[in-house]
């Protein structure tokens, strides 16, 4: 009687904590990260007697989760991935939107600038017109600037997020540290009987953490996991959580890295990041940001440069030589905070259009030797100062370099040629009177003349015209040909080791290097780079070009006669200062004629004793030569050497951003329907069913009646049994 | 498969919220036109659609500059039109004036005229543009290209300069031409050399103007010449040198030929007289006009007279007619280029047309398909929400 009762107790038992089980379930329904429990009965041991075991009851063997960690790893690891393209589609599409906008984007606006410009061609002495050319540059220049703030202001948004995120890691590390000490702890763990609701809860604080980092775990006999960052940067171990923090990176304070912080020391491992928010933040600062500041400040440089030069080379309406149009800063060099040395760099642009949007990276290596990366494609290029300092280094992707010595071995610094100068870009021309539409000389048919030779308007040369210094032989003397408008620009000068040779508004020297030049030997100056010429057989050196302040020869304005001789098939030049020869010059229709940093060309047949004026241009109000030339420049194909133009330039970014964007947008939509599809499948296996657990309240509750029911029958046979006896 | 109840409704929940996303892009089309809203829409199409805003705006540009050329050059076409008929009016003054029934007082009469003329031609040269410029300045628009600087002489204070305008993308175009091209650089005479008497001429004898018979010939030997009466009837022709070059008996009219041109003189010239050829030079038409008031002041009061004033006539007659032809000339040269500016006017035009084209079927929501798809999705939502609702309805729960 005591065995049935016995059983029947550990049947309500039973079933009572299988109801318990069933109402946590149903309590759970909607807790994240919650597995449902199941309840796994067992016979308990039976009892041997005469004829054979009597069964003794139920007993709970274990309360289990129903998980499965295969899917739970998926979870996670797609939770990264997912939350990374979140995070670079959201910061991505905040600069997609500023480029669509016309209220912000760039194009617009140059548009506006340019056609003011062409306005005050059309109408030269229009000092309103003139002035719409001032406001639109200025117009211009704060969308730049504003532009370039507007992406600062997104570099900050991640740098807030940075720290809020990593904060929030720091908290779920912690957690995690502590889930491991409570797990570790647990009483039942020594028997198997694991807290299925802490484990519930340690999963669900992983898939947390991989909402901002990439993690891997490693669980351990003791019940506990380590989680790692990277490739084995222990982020929890054991009951012990490390400390992420956020620091300023190696070069650049407003620049935040990721690191991990034990007192006063850290570990940088901004590198090792990846997936997650924090992984999408930095995709987004390398693939997005950095980007488009480059090439913003590219399109900036490009801008300035080109239109200052040309408009160098014009002459205002008090007939002024054209000033700067624009200002913009300069090549930023930032010396790493690690450096011991004493050693400093400076860079100067020396050609646009050789520019490209990549950063730089120079480290001294010792005994004299430089390495400089562009970090775009990792290109190195070798510099070695041979101990002179300041030491000018040939030009690299149109930019020069100037080290002064004292950077001990290892000594780094970061060279961003374009970066944040579009937030610097700003116009300088105040008076309209001084925008230089002109061309600073003219040409004049003496009225005299009975021949038919005329003479074009002519132009000035530009200091980046492609100039080629050839050695006669014997090489004591050398000739100058500017490749760029064909004219000889000298013949026959007499080489002096050292010299100053200056064309076009720049001045170089050519001096004996090992051996004095060569026969035949070349020297180049393009885009004021100047090079030698590769199959030289002399050890002549050129020295780097500098440019005069006015980017122009100085004797532009004087005034040169061209008489034709007679008989009239040759010339003479009178009144120049600059370019030889000047006596009995052949005469050919056609041909560019140039001196004193001008170039004309001549036609038609001339007459002994006709004579053509190259004069300054006074008084020259209604010429708006420049000016056109100015024009120009906006589909000129000015950057990237000569491929691209400002638009071009600009057309690129945008479709390189709104490429990233939509690969971005592309890849969380993929991301996210894996995702949706592994919680499926983990829902599937451990999420409660309210319908399943109704079926189970049902079925725990009719076994419990029926035990309930055994209690009963017991007491009834133990009646009969009393009625029996008492009689 | 099993399906947990949380998940049952995230699937309903998760397909309403596809549908509304859907939904909401397509208005966003509707409502802005545009289907692609940033470049992230269609990368490749946003680059392109800079592009043909930037062809589109700078060929608008090119536009305003060619309705600004054409101004400027219907500027320059009225004032050389108003030239020629100032010297058409000189011409037929002359011819006038060169008739044997003028007295002094008609002729006098005329020369008040040609002054008034020549004021007249003076300003015209002097106008100045829409834009305040004077037009025949060359690059210096604020300078008074001309003025008589001492009586009878005209000086010019422009240069050559042309100004020039941008109407396509690599094409310039001529909106002015310099005073020197339109009134100055005119080769008086016949073109290749003009004929004058001696001043101490005492014969009747007029010189006609001539022309180059074999222009080679002339081209090798130009020179001055000058033609002597070395009796009333006898004439020889010598060079610069003094060399003779040729020599023949005087025929009333009769041609006098040498080195690739002739000439003829007729009436009575005296022993002595001598007429000079020389090769053409330059003369603005101020001169030139200003050369025929001065024979119109001649007082005639015998042959000599007489015969200076013919001569002086017949070459004023040439002179204009250059003066006229130069002019004629840059006025063909203005149409040209008001004919170059039409065309380009309509390649501009077609060109803006083709692009807009372009840019709409890259950049604009193709509205019937875009409401036909609204359409499509509004159902789809409205499914999702019914079939979220009726879903959710079901529980076991509601039969225990």
């Amino acid at each position: 009687m005591a065995d049935v009762l016995d059983i029947s107790v550990s049947g309500l038992l039973a079933y009572q904590r299988a109801l318990q089980t069933a109402s946590h379930n149903i309590a759970n329904v909607n807790t994240e990260g919650y597995s449902r429990q199941r309840v796994d009965l067992a016979t308990r041991p039976p009892q041997f007697s005469g004829n054979g075991y009597i069964g003794s009851g139920v007993n709970i063997a274990s309360i289990t989760r129903i998980f499965d960690q295969y899917v739970q790893d998926q979870v996670q690891s797609l939770t990264a991935s997912q939350g990374q393209q979140e995070v670079l589609l959201d910061f991505a599409s905040q600069v997609d939107g500023i480029l669509a906008d016309a209220r912000t984007g760039l194009m617009p606006v140059m548009r506006r600038f340019f056609d003011a410009l062409q306005n005050a061609n059309d109408d030269p002495t229009s000092i309103p017109a003139r002035q719409v050319v001032l406001a639109e540059a200025e117009a211009m220049t704060s969308r730049f600037n504003a532009f370039q703030r507007t992406l600062g202001n997104i570099n900050e948004g991640v740098n807030t997020q940075m720290r809020t995120m990593v904060d929030a890691v720091n908290g779920i590390a912690r957690e995690i540290a502590d889930l491991n000490k409570s797990i570790q702890q647990s009483p039942g763990i020594t028997n198997g009987q694991m807290p299925n609701d802490l484990l519930d809860r340690r999963d669900f604080l992983l898939t947390k953490l991989s909402e901002y980092v990439q993690v891997n775990t490693l669980s351990l006999d003791d019940g506990t996991i380590n989680v790692f960052i990277g490739n084995g940067q222990n982020l929890v171990v054991g009951v012990t959580a490390q400390k992420l923090g956020v620091i300023n990176s190696e070069f650049d304070p407003n620049i935040k890295d990721i690191a991990f912080v034990t007192g006063s020391s850290s570990v940088n491992i901004t590198k090792l990041v990846t997936g997650g928010a924090l992984g999408g933040l930095l995709s987004f600062r390398s693939q997005v940001l950095d980007e488009v500041q480059n090439e913003l400040g590219r399109v900036a440089t490009g801008l300035a440069e080109t239109l200052n030069r040309q408009h160098k080379l014009g002459m205002d309406l008090n007939g002024n030589r054209g000033t700067d149009l624009f200002s913009i800063g300069n090549v930023g060099v930032l010396p790493s905070t690690l450096n011991t040395g004493s050693g400093s760099v400076s860079v100067a642009r020396v050609s646009v259009d050789a520019m490209t949007t990549s950063d730089y990276l120079l480290q001294y290596n010792g005994a004299n030797s430089y390495t400089l990366t562009r970090l775009s494609d990792n290109t190195t290029t070798t510099i070695n100062t041979g101990g002179t300092s300041p030491y000018i280094a040939e030009e690299v992707d149109g930019l020069s370099l100037t080290i002064t010595a004292g950077a001990n071995s290892g000594d780094r610094f970061l060279i961003r040629p374009t970066r944040l100068v579009s937030g610097t870009l700003d116009s300088t021309l105040t008076e309209p009177e001084k925008l230089a539409l002109a061309a600073p000389i003219r040409t004049l048919s003496s009225i005299n003349n009975t021949g038919s030779v005329t003479a074009t308007p002519g132009f000035v040369n530009s200091p980046d015209n492609r100039v080629v210094i050839t050695f006669n032989n014997p090489p004591t003397t050398y000739d100058v040909v500017d490749e760029t408008t064909g004219a000889t620009l000298a013949a026959g000068l007499s080489y002096t080791s050292g010299g100053n040779i200056a064309f076009n508004g720049w001045t170089i020297q050519i001096s004996d290097g090992g051996s004095a030049p060569a026969a035949g030997d070349t020297f180049i100056i393009d885009k004021t780079v100047t090079s030698v010429g590769s199959g030289n057989a002399g050890g002549g050196v050129i020295s780097a070009a500098t440019v005069n302040s006015t980017g122009a020869d100085p004797n532009l304005g004087d005034t040169v006669t061209i008489t034709f001789n007679n008989p009239p098939t040759t010339f003479n030049v009178s009144g120049s200062t600059t370019g030889s020869p000047t006596a009995n010059i052949t005469y050919t229709p056609g041909q560019p004629i140039s001196f004193n940093g001008w170039t004309i060309e001549l036609s038609g047949t001339p007459v002994a004793g006709d004579v053509i004026t190259v004069e300054a241009n006074t008084g020259g109000v209604s010429d708006n030569r420049n000016g056109l030339l100015l024009s120009a420049l906006q589909d000129k194909k000015i950057l990237a050497n000569g491929t691209a133009s400002l638009l071009d330039a600009y057309g690129r970014m945008v479709a390189d951003v709104g490429a990233t964007t939509a690969k971005a947008k592309v890849a969380e939509e993929a991301q996210s329907i894996l995702l949706r599809e592994a919680i499926d499948k983990r829902e599937s296996v451990s999420g409660v069913n309210l319908d399943e657990e109704a079926a189970n309240l049902v079925r725990f509750q009719q076994a419990y009646q029926a035990a309930a029911q055994i209690i009963s029958t017991t007491d009834r046979l133990f009646q009969t049994l009393i009625s029996a006896v008492g009689g | 498969m099993r399906i947990s109840t949380p998940q049952s409704q995230l699937t309903g929940i998760n397909s309403i919220l596809d549908q509304q996303a859907k939904l909401n892009r397509t208005q966003l089309q509707i409502s802005t036109g545009k289907r692609i809203v940033s470049p992230s829409d269609d990368p490749a199409g946003s680059a392109r659609i800079l592009d043909l805003n930037q062809i589109i705006s700078i060929t608008q540009q090119y536009q305003k500059n060619i309705d600004i050329a054409e101004e400027r050059l219907a500027s320059e076409e009225t004032a050389v039109k108003s030239a020629i008929s100032i010297l058409r009016r000189a011409r037929e003054l002359a011819i006038q004036a060169n008739s044997g029934s003028q007295d002094a007082i008609s002729r006098q009469s005329i020369a008040v005229e040609v002054r008034e003329l020549l004021d007249q031609l003076l300003s015209i040269a002097n106008t100045r543009g829409g834009d305040g410029d004077y037009l025949f300045s060359g690059y210096q628009g604020d300078t008074r290209p001309f003025s008589e600087t001492t009586p009878g002489n005209y000086g010019y204070f422009g240069d050559d300069g042309r100004r020039y305008l941008q109407i396509g993308p690599s094409r310039q175009i001529a909106v002015s031409d310099s005073g020197n091209d339109v009134f100055r650089a005119i080769r008086n005479g016949n073109g290749a050399f003009s004929v004058a008497q001696a001043s101490g001429n005492s014969g009747s004898g007029v010189i006609d103007p001539g022309n180059v018979t074999n222009p080679a010939t002339w081209q090798a030997n130009i020179d001055t010449y000058t033609i002597t009466f070395t009796s009333a009837t006898t004439w020889e022709v010598r060079d610069s040198a003094s060399a003779l070059v040729t020599s023949g008996t005087y025929v009333d009219g009769g041609d006098i030929q040498f080195n690739g041109i002739q000439t003829s003189i007729k009436g009575t010239p005296a022993s002595g007289d001598s007429f000079t050829i020389s090769p053409s030079v330059n003369q603005d038409v101020f001169t030139t006009l200003r050369n025929l008031v001065n024979t119109l002041d001649i007082t005639i009061t015998g042959d000599a007279d007489k015969a200076r004033y013919a001569n002086g006539i017949n070459s004023a007659i040439v002179d204009i007619d250059r003066g006229m032809e130069n002019l004629i000339n840059i006025e063909g040269g203005i149409g040209a280029r008001r004919n170059i500016l039409a065309s380009q006017k309509q390649d501009n035009e077609d060109l803006i047309l083709q692009r807009t084209e372009t840019l709409s079927s890259i950049e604009d929501v193709d509205l019937a398909k875009a409401i036909s798809e609204l359409n499509i999705e509004r159902v789809s939502l409205q499914a999702a929400q019914q079939a979220y609702v009726k879903v959710q309805n079901l529980s076991l729960f509601n039969f225990l």
